[in-house]
């Protein structure tokens, strides 16, 4: 404390960093741009249709929306694109953001509280943002005696890993980073590494509290990921395929919840330990080991792991939809032009706004459907942890190596007795393809 | 310094209720002095209230019998008072029962009195596992050694507390 | 099921062991406080061999005030606002016991409508008190809703309080000779609205909490305390309720106007950590009753308090006066040498009382057991340490 003076306004806050860019920008276009252009003047520049190309020329061919399209067409279908903005990290971390917001007034609402309030006029819309530049300015404290490269590096292996998951999750037919083959085996794979992350950070911290955190995390690891895997086997069988794109192809009619219920509870179970919430936070159990393995994480430390732990909801929610409740698919909602008539019409601007060549409904609209079938699913994960205790490591062990395993077989056995009685299936009575 | 008791005296349930708390400790003090005659004195009787007082080598075979014949199963407290005109700290066992229903609201307050130069007590830890804490608390805030028990050592103050024991007389609050 | 002793025997020869095996890595000492989510003002330390605790040594102390010090030098009426800082939240009820102490050393007797308005205040205290001990026990088995809840809902008591004696917690309103002031203008009508709606409210803490299957898998069966083991170890008040026995000090001893009010005292005997947590909103339960049976049988009008001179000086002698706090049997020894200061005051509180339970219940259970144990003792540390 100290810095923060008495009349401190997060308001006066943002406009000094709006001051700062427009200061940022005048600097730009009365210093760097004319150095710029001055140093274009003994550069020799490209010829196009007979003009030479200089900076002014370029911009003013951008403005035409015909030139301009393919461009932006061009640049959403690279993988650089692909990685980095739409259907990875930064629709995930957005995703993120949203969900920790959501779940803090969600919370708040179940228990009679206001939640975020004062930051940003509206319901506190920019409480994160403030927590985040709070994070962003901490001290980060290494515990004497710790690991520290191991210290330092297992939050950024924490979100690269999270953001790994996150790129094999595909959004839309053909929306996805990595199409890979054994996407499945890969999810799981990757996922598989966290409790790895989790004992290698709590054992660096040297500390006790973190290192107990850090076993739990292994003992939860192995109890539930095994039902985990299993829950989702009887969805390979059925759609042949270990590819996530065509096990979501698959169920465009019929959506696997409906035959396979009980493993998609059991999967729902399995992927909230795996997330460490409510009522599985045991890693983090703050009344009975402080904060578990997040005990000596300080400043931006936390908040990369904080941000790496949504990004991996935001995963498991989305492999939910995508194995269970049919993927992207959906009732037709998008019209088949943004704007009816643009299409014919010469107007720039009204092209512009109908992204021609850009707005593709059945794209559009399975990015919906499945972004709706996300939020659902996360809002069921949400809801739980304001209903339920924390459980106890036995009861969780027991749980997960006595009763979910169990019930994965059950499911799996009606599937397999119902394709070889010939009734579902490539060659069964009914199709569900 | 036995004082009677006008206040709660209007109702006839009252008068049933004292009258039944005056036999019980009428019982309880005719059992104790036969048995032990002239080593217990006894100090008062109130309402549910009696304190009997014993010298410190009695102190244990009292509880005992309190005990094993009359279902004084717990002490409520255990703590002294310093005295250090007559040169001595007073320990008073507050007595209850929660076997014997009839002497639920009673409280038989056990007291002895130590040398206050060099005070030494019988534990009754063996008697009433409950008076360990307190057994503690007593030592370190008086300097009472409890013969007997396992742990005379800091409980409640400060970890460094090397000033003598705070709650005798002698040891002044600064600024008091 | 081991007895007592052959607890107590296990404990002190795995207590040996472990003084002898200091060196052995199996074992991993963990300090549980004071700077702990899990603690309060308070310090334990435990002996982890793998999930199982093999040895506790609770350390309090750390909000240690000398309270007992500290009423030597003061008089009656300025012990009065000291004395109810150890449990602010159920400061009625730690000052009734006092004042108790102090008429009868005095020689006074309350004016009736006094009586009932102390009573009140106090039934009001403790169900303040209970709701925050709820609270956290709630927070501690990691279900934030019944932490938000019983703290939202303790501001309808509160507010009460706060109309009542102009405090919010600090109320200092249970002197000795009565209270100190009247209750106010419409009071009746507001306190039974909110203690209706309050009673309503308890149902829902039912619904979400106590019917919840991971709480009861939480608490079911974990920490024993057997009937016997209880009147061993002396506790009181809801932990020695849980565990079988009947001994509420309202009903075995009735104090001021508890004679006159019709209710039962909640006990259970399953005698274990869900017996603990749940005998309290038994008792929440009854003294929603008792308020009611308070606000309509209270005299419309009359003193509320025996006026006392500031110095009032009483007669020499000694007395043991006790009252049923949130916590349990709550007593005063007081004694006086004829000075308007008293000689000496100790406190017997029941947190001090049950602390004597946590070592016992926690050897041998495990570590996720250790919140859901230690919280239902009703322990308070602030209290125990005085």
């Amino acid at each position: 404390m100290g810095s923060l003076t008495p009349d401190f306004r997060f308001g006066n806050f943002v406009a000094s960093i709006v001051w700062l860019v427009l200061v940022v920008l005048a600097l730009f276009t009365v210093l760097i741009l004319p150095i710029i252009f001055f140093s274009l003047f003994y550069v020799p520049l490209p010829i196009v249709d007979g003009q030479v190309l200089t900076p002014y020329l370029f911009f003013s061919m951008m403005v035409d929306p015909s030139r301009t399209l393919p461009i932006v067409q061009f640049f959403i279908h690279t993988d650089i694109f692909r990685a980095a903005i739409f259907p990875g990290f930064a629709f995930a971390a957005l995703i993120a953001a949203v969900t920790i917001f959501v779940e803090r007034k969600l919370l708040a609402k179940m228990q009679l509280r206001v939640g975020p309030l004062y930051a940003g006029k509206v319901e506190g819309i920019f409480q994160l943002l403030a927590d985040g530049l709070k994070l962003l300015t901490k001290e980060i404290i290494v515990p004497s005696g710790a690991d520290k490269p191991i210290f330092w590096l297992a939050p950024i292996m924490f979100v690269s890993t999270a953001a790994a998951v996150v790129a094999l999750i595909p959004v839309a037919s053909g929306w996805v980073v990595a199409d890979v083959d054994v996407g499945l085996i890969a999810a799981f794979a990757i996922l598989g590494f966290f409790p790895l992350i989790a004992l290698l950070f709590s054992w660096a911290s040297n500390s006790k509290y973190p290192f107990i955190g850090g076993l739990r995390a292994l003992h939860q690891l192995i109890a539930f990921e095994i039902p985990f895997f299993l829950s989702a086997l009887p969805v390979v069988i059925l759609s042949s395929s270990l590819n996530l794109s065509d096990i979501a192809r698959s169920q465009n009619i019929f959506w696997n919840i409906f035959i396979l219920p009980i493993n998609a509870f059991v999967f729902f179970i399995s992927s909230l330990a795996e997330l460490e919430r409510i009522p599985f936070d045991l890693p983090e159990a703050e009344s009975e080991i402080v904060a578990g393995w997040l005990t000596e994480t300080t400043g931006m430390i936390y908040g990369l792991i904080q941000l790496g732990s949504y990004l991996k909801l935001y995963a498991l929610a989305g492999l939910f939809v995508i194995l269970f409740l049919g993927g992207w698919y959906g009732p037709q909602i998008f019209p088949q032009e943004l704007i009816p008539g643009a299409h014919e019409s010469n107007l720039p601007l009204l092209q512009m706004l109908a992204l021609d060549g850009l707005y593709n409904p059945i794209t559009v609209n399975s990015i919906f459907w499945f972004l709706v079938k996300t939020i659902v699913v996360i809002f069921l994960m949400l809801i739980i942890r304001g209903i339920n205790p924390r459980i106890r490591i036995d009861i969780l062990l027991h749980t997960g190596w006595y009763k979910l395993i169990v019930l994965t077989f059950i499911n799996l056995f009606v599937v397999l007795m119902l394709i070889y009685g010939g009734i579902i299936g490539p060659e069964g009575v009914i199709s569900i393809r | 310094m036995e004082k009677d008791k006008t206040q709660n005296n209007q109702t006839n349930l009252m008068e049933v209720k004292e009258e039944k708390s005056n036999l019980l400790s009428n019982s309880l003090i005719n059992s104790i002095t036969t048995n032990f005659g002239e080593q217990v004195k006894l100090v008062y009787k109130k309402e549910n209230r009696s304190k009997i007082m014993v010298s410190p080598e009695n102190l244990v075979e009292t509880a005992l019998y309190l005990r094993n014949n009359h279902g004084f199963d717990h002490a409520e407290s255990a703590s002294g008072t310093d005295y250090p005109a007559d040169n001595q700290i007073e320990i008073n066992y507050h007595l209850g029962s929660y076997s014997n229903t009839d002497y639920y609201p009673y409280i038989v307050v056990l007291s002895t009195r130590v040398d206050r130069s060099d005070p030494k007590s019988n534990s009754l830890i063996n008697i009433f596992p409950s008076v360990e804490y307190h057994e503690r608390e007593t030592y370190e805030m008086l300097g009472v050694y409890f013969l007997g028990h396992p742990r005379n050592e800091r409980f409640i103050l400060p970890e460094d507390w090397a000033d003598m024991p705070p709650l005798r007389k002698d040891f002044r609050i600064k600024g008091r | 099921m081991t007895s007592l002793e052959e607890k107590i025997d296990e404990a002190k020869r795995l207590s040996l062991q472990i003084t002898k095996e200091t060196d052995d890595d199996r074992l991993m000492t963990l300090s549980v406080g004071p700077q702990h989510p899990g603690s309060g003002h308070f310090r334990f330390t435990i002996k982890l061999d793998g999930d199982y605790i093999v040895f506790v040594d609770p350390d309090p102390g750390y909000v240690h005030r000398g309270h007992e010090k500290m009423c030597e030098y003061r008089n009656h009426f300025q012990n009065i606002p000291h004395l109810e800082r150890p449990v602010i939240h159920d400061s009625c009820n730690i000052t009734y016991a006092y004042s108790l102490a102090v008429e009868d050393l005095v020689g006074i007797t309350v004016p009736r409508r006094g009586q009932f308005i102390r009573a009140l205040a106090s039934e009001l205290s403790r169900l303040s008190y209970t709701l925050y001990w709820l609270a956290i026990y709630g927070i501690f088995l990691g279900h934030s809703t019944m932490f938000m809840w019983p703290a939202g809902d303790r501001e309808l008591l509160i507010d009460l309080l706060e109309r009542l004696s102009g405090a919010r917690v600090t109320n200092a309103f249970n002197i000795p000779g009565g209270v100190r002031n009247d209750i106010p203008y419409n009071f009746k009508e507001k306190c039974l609205a909110q203690v209706n709606y309050f009673e309503k409210r308890l149902k829902e803490y039912d619904n979400i909490f106590y019917n919840n299957p991971l709480v009861r898998q939480r608490t079911e069966g974990v920490g024993i305390l057997t009937k016997e083991d209880a009147i061993k170890l002396g506790v009181t008040g809801s932990v020695l309720r849980a565990s079988g026995v009947p001994f509420d000090v309202r009903k075995v001893e009735p104090y001021d106007v508890y004679n006159e009010i019709d209710f039962n005292v909640q006990y259970m005997k399953t005698c274990d950590s869900f017996a603990r947590a749940y005998v309290p909103v038994l008792d929440m339960r009854e003294s929603c009753h008792i308020i009611r049976q308070l606000l309509d049988k209270m005299p419309e009008s009359g003193d509320v308090r025996e006026k006392l001179q500031f110095n009032i000086k009483s007669s020499p002698g000694e007395t043991y006066k006790r009252v049923e706090s949130g916590r349990g049997a709550l007593g005063y020894h007081v004694v006086s040498d004829g000075t308007p200061k008293p000689y000496r005051v100790k406190a017997s509180v029941g947190s001090f009382r049950n602390l004597l339970a946590l070592p016992f219940l926690l050897t041998g259970s495990k570590l996720g057991d250790m919140p859901a144990i230690y919280w239902s003792l009703n322990y308070w540390p602030v209290e125990a340490d005085r």
